[in-house]
């Protein structure tokens, strides 16, 4: 599904390049779970960024599904990229001018989804995640793991095949983020969705089918059976 | 009372001396007149200078024109309209521009009663006279004891005639008066562009309002450092207000250097000699008192507000406007724009005006119209001079009249015709004319003819307009009697309707009769098209011949016309700038509250972006909310200026109808101004990196 090829990221600081990620080579499958760990500024955000086509390597190849990300077409990737990505955001992410329901609605907005079948659609979510009683409250009225459950029906609204985590349990507490591996574990193996979290909890890592690891922009170690390489 | 001085008003006379003859434009004064006045005297006394009936006093450079100095000039003789010698009794200096009265000749005014026996009429109101009360007289209760004065004197049932006094100080600002009351003057354009002056500047206070406000997101970190450090929160509201203070003082300076390289321009368009006083202790005091109540509007909204943050909120970066504050933010926006299109709506209508009274056809041809005023020999030589005239290349017509066909001013209510009502006061204009006036002017005859030497008993003949015969009612005009001013005679000619008076008047009735060897007037000469320079050269030779003791001087119809509309010209030129200005200063606003939303919104649109939106769709998201608030502008300025415009038009008597069209245009040239404000704003929001703006400290 994903094929990293020598991808490579730099900041020029005082005109030296500084690499945050240094020729990166990693393939994962439809139908995994990777977590990836590492010291904080390793470079683990920057890496899901680039797999979520959100931020640019200065080097490297990037093929989605077989065709390679970066001699697409603008319109092309955003078209692909809207179809097949759901994100997850350590600080939820949510609106905060809209509400619950809203919040959920608007990636079907930017794809061009009918207003009815927009309806059942989010319905179906708020249903699927107990929320239906909060659906007119607004982000600040809810708390941390309600937000990042209004964040997870957004990521899933438009049915993606990769959603990508940015560590989703990081605000909130230990209960809360094992209710929310559960619930990712579920989607992985009951719906097929490839999942790649970013985590810094080996307990959470746990949950995934592979997990690797960031130093200084390499990739340290494959853990657990190693499919790709 | 100390003193007491009649003076007329302007009039442009020859005078000859030392074998020279020159126009010169001067008035006539009361004995009092110069010790009443300031007017330094550089030869003379003060209290004998207008004291005989053939005294006269000159301006310095009239005294040179004629004698070389002012030294010269003094007792010497100058003779007037070639008729009367007067004797040089006083030299003033030059009378400044910026004086109200302006002369450079003064001739006692025994002299004006001489020339104008109407003027003795105790029910004649023309000329004013200038008092000066003795110190310590209560004018209120002076002008009491006045009022009935005249009832003494003059008796007529239907009419009465009060006496009032008005500080000189008011006349030149407030000199309109409507049933004997006051009721505007120039006074109403000093009001009116003042309250647009205070509008800019609002505007600009309310900018910095809201550009400070919107600043403070990014100063959020700083106020609440300072308050956890123990700054007080009126210590912070001084570091506002002296912030806005010290942007106004550099305003204030910019301005001043602006004034100084702008007031030339200024003075040329209003054709004033305006300087800046800086040297006047109240100016600066003023200057300084306007910046000081501008920083402190300016600085105040933004200092009460800032510093109410709650500073554990603000180091946590959690700091959010409330909605109310936002609305207030937008609704300061939508005020401006407000403005600005009542502004540009104005601007249209003015300059639509202006245009129609430059198209309206007038009922005859001000184009290549020559007026030549009716002086010394040329009086008795007018017959002679039209034969002459007509014969000359490039003449095609010529008449004369009694009174300036620009603008017909004497009326009278002496017209009788059969079936009249006795009780009706209507005023009919008048005026005497020659022959082939109609011709002269191009005025279509409806039924009749013009006047003409071909018929000796047009001496008793009167030409009418439609709007007299409509009112007098006839079948059949052309023959049947009118009496005009205890003349009887026949009508003989009907013509269409004519504007010999402003478009701000209705077209009034009209009775012409035939005035061809009247003691005054000008005469009227239509000259053919392209020919107008060589036509000038000959008449010039030919007036030299029958009047040599007077320049020949002459003025076009077109320019006459074109004087009735200064005002409306520099008010439209004014408001130009206005509006100009109104809506660059409204256009930085709405970039601040732009600059200020996309700084809000910019997590928003990092997410929806991360949700998928496209650049597009985030640029029409944001420019939406703007073209919202423009839109609300256009609502609420169109009924305003409509109001405006609709009581400033009716004062034409014809104008242009307000048409929607206008509104749309205004509201579309905000909008697209306010769009390509927005949109760099916008542009920049749509592009924005996602990653970066979700990015958490
Ligand atoms: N715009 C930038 N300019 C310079 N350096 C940057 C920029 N953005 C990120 N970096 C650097 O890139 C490195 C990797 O950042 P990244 O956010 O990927 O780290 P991370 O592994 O997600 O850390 P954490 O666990 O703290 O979230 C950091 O050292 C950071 O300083
Ligand atoms: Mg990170």
């Amino acid at each position: 599904m994903i094929a990293l090829q020598h991808i490579s990221k730099w900041y020029n600081i005082g005109g030296k390049p500084n690499f945050v990620l240094k020729d990166i080579n990693l393939n994962i499958q439809e139908g995994e779970f990777l977590s990836i760990m590492g010291p904080s500024g390793s470079g683990k955000s920057t890496l899901l960024n680039i797999i979520g086509m959100l931020d640019l390597p200065n080097e490297g190849r990037y093929d989605f599904f077989g065709q390679s990300v970066y001699d697409m077409k603008e319109k092309h990737r955003q078209d692909l990229y809207k179809k097949n990505i759901g994100f997850i955001f350590q600080a939820y992410h949510l609106i905060d001018e809209l509400n619950v329901y809203e919040n959920i609605e608007t990636p079907l907005l930017y794809q061009n989804v009918k207003s009815s079948e927009r309806k059942a659609m989010v319905g179906d979510m708020l249903d699927r995640f107990n929320i239906v009683g909060k659906k007119d409250l607004f982000p600040s009225q809810l708390s941390g793991g309600q937000q990042q459950l209004v964040g997870i029906a957004r990521a899933l609204i438009a049915k993606p095949r990769l959603l990508l985590a940015d560590e989703p349990t990081g605000n909130l507490n230990s209960k809360q983020g094992e209710e929310i591996m559960q619930l990712f574990k579920q989607l992985n193996e009951e719906e097929g969705i490839t999942i790649i979290q970013v985590t810094h909890s080996e307990k959470n890592a746990e949950y995934g089918s592979r997990k690797i690891d960031l130093l200084d922009g390499r990739i340290q170690q494959h853990i657990k059976e190693n499919i790709s390489l | 009372m100390k003193f007491a001085a009649g003076y007329a008003w302007n009039k442009e006379a020859t005078f000859e001396a030392n074998n020279k003859i020159i126009k010169e434009g001067g008035n006539y004064g009361g004995e009092d007149f110069f010790r009443m006045f300031s007017f330094p005297l550089l030869k003379g006394r003060a209290e004998t200078a207008l004291e005989e009936p053939l005294a006269i006093a000159l301006s310095k450079k009239m005294a040179e024109d004629f004698f070389g100095s002012a030294e010269k000039a003094y007792g010497q003789t100058i003779r007037f309209q070639n008729k009367k010698d007067f004797k040089v009794t006083a030299v003033f200096d030059n009378v400044p521009s910026s004086s109200s009265l302006k002369f450079d000749y003064l001739l006692n005014w025994e002299e004006f009663l001489n020339e104008n026996e109407w003027a003795k009429d105790w029910g004649n109101n023309a000329p004013e006279t200038y008092l000066v009360l003795r110190e310590g007289t209560d004018a209120k209760a002076f002008a009491k004891k006045i009022t009935a004065f005249i009832e003494n004197y003059f008796k007529e049932p239907n009419f009465k005639v009060r006496l009032d006094l008005q500080p000189f100080g008011d006349v030149y600002l407030h000199s309109t008066f409507k049933d004997g009351e006051l009721s505007g003057g120039r006074i109403q354009y000093v009001r009116l562009f003042s309250v647009i002056a205070i509008f800019i500047l609002l505007i600009a206070c309310i900018n910095f309002m809201n550009l400070t406000t919107a600043r403070s997101v990014r100063r959020a970190k700083e106020i609440g450092v300072r308050k956890v450090v123990g700054a007080f929160r009126i210590a912070l509201i001084r570091q506002f207000i002296g912030e806005a203070l010290f942007f106004v003082f550099l305003a204030a300076i910019v301005s001043l250097v602006l004034v100084a390289l702008v007031m030339p321009l200024f003075n040329e368009l209003t054709h004033k000699q305006l300087t800046v006083p800086f040297a006047d202790p109240r100016f600066l005091l003023g200057f300084a008192g306007l910046i000081l109540l501008t920083g402190v509007v300016s600085g105040s909204y933004p200092a009460l507000y800032l510093s109410s943050f709650n500073s554990i909120s603000v180091l946590k970066g959690t700091i959010r406007f409330s909605t109310g504050a936002l609305w207030f933010r937008k609704g300061l926006v939508v005020f401006q724009f407000v403005l600005s299109i009542v502004l540009i709506i104005g601007t249209i209508v003015v300059s639509r005006q202006i245009d129609y009274v430059q198209r309206i056809n007038l009922g005859y041809d001000r184009e290549n119209l020559l007026y030549v005023p009716l002086e010394g020999d040329l009086l008795k030589n007018y017959a002679l001079f039209k034969n002459k005239a007509m014969a000359l290349l490039g003449i095609q017509q010529v008449s004369r009249i009694t009174d300036n066909p620009t603008n017909i001013s004497n009326a009278t209510g002496g017209v009788q015709w059969e079936g009249k009502d006795p009780t009706s006061m209507v005023q009919f204009a008048q005026a005497a004319v020659g022959y082939d006036f109609t011709g002269t002017l191009k005025i279509p005859l409806v039924q009749g003819r013009d006047f003409s030497k071909d018929f000796p008993t047009d001496s008793a003949g009167y030409i009418i307009n439609e709007t007299a015969l409509k009112l007098i009612g006839y079948k059949d005009p052309v023959g049947k009697k009118l009496v005009f001013w205890q003349m009887p005679g026949m009508i003989i000619g009907v013509i269409k309707d004519c504007h010999f008076s402003s478009l701000h008047d209705p077209i009034r009735p009209i009775v012409l009769r035939l005035g061809e060897t009247a003691d005054y007037g000008r005469v009227l000469v239509r000259t053919e098209r392209g020919k107008t320079r060589e036509a000038l050269a000959s008449l010039e030779r030919i007036s030299k011949e029958l009047n040599p003791k007077f320049p020949f001087t002459y003025s076009f119809s077109d320019d006459d016309y074109q004087k009735l509309y200064t005002s409306e010209k520099l008010v439209g030129k004014l408001s130009n700038a206005f509006a100009f200005l109104a809506i660059f200063i409204s256009c930085l606003g709405l970039l601040g509250l732009a600059m200020f939303t996309a700084e809000q919104r910019t997590r928003e649109f990092g997410i929806r972006k991360v949700l998928g939106a496209s650049a597009r769709s985030l640029f029409q998201l944001l420019s939406k909310e703007f073209i919202v608030l423009v839109l609300l502008a256009l609502l609420i300025a169109s009924p305003l200026a409509w109001y405006f415009m609709n009581s400033w038009l009716l004062d034409y008597a014809y104008r242009v109808n307000l048409s929607w069209w206008m509104f749309a245009l205004a509201g579309s040239a905000a909008m697209m101004i306010a769009l390509l404000t927005v949109s760099l704003q916008a542009i920049k929001a749509a592009f924005v990196n996602p990653v970066k703006s979700l990015r958490t400290e």
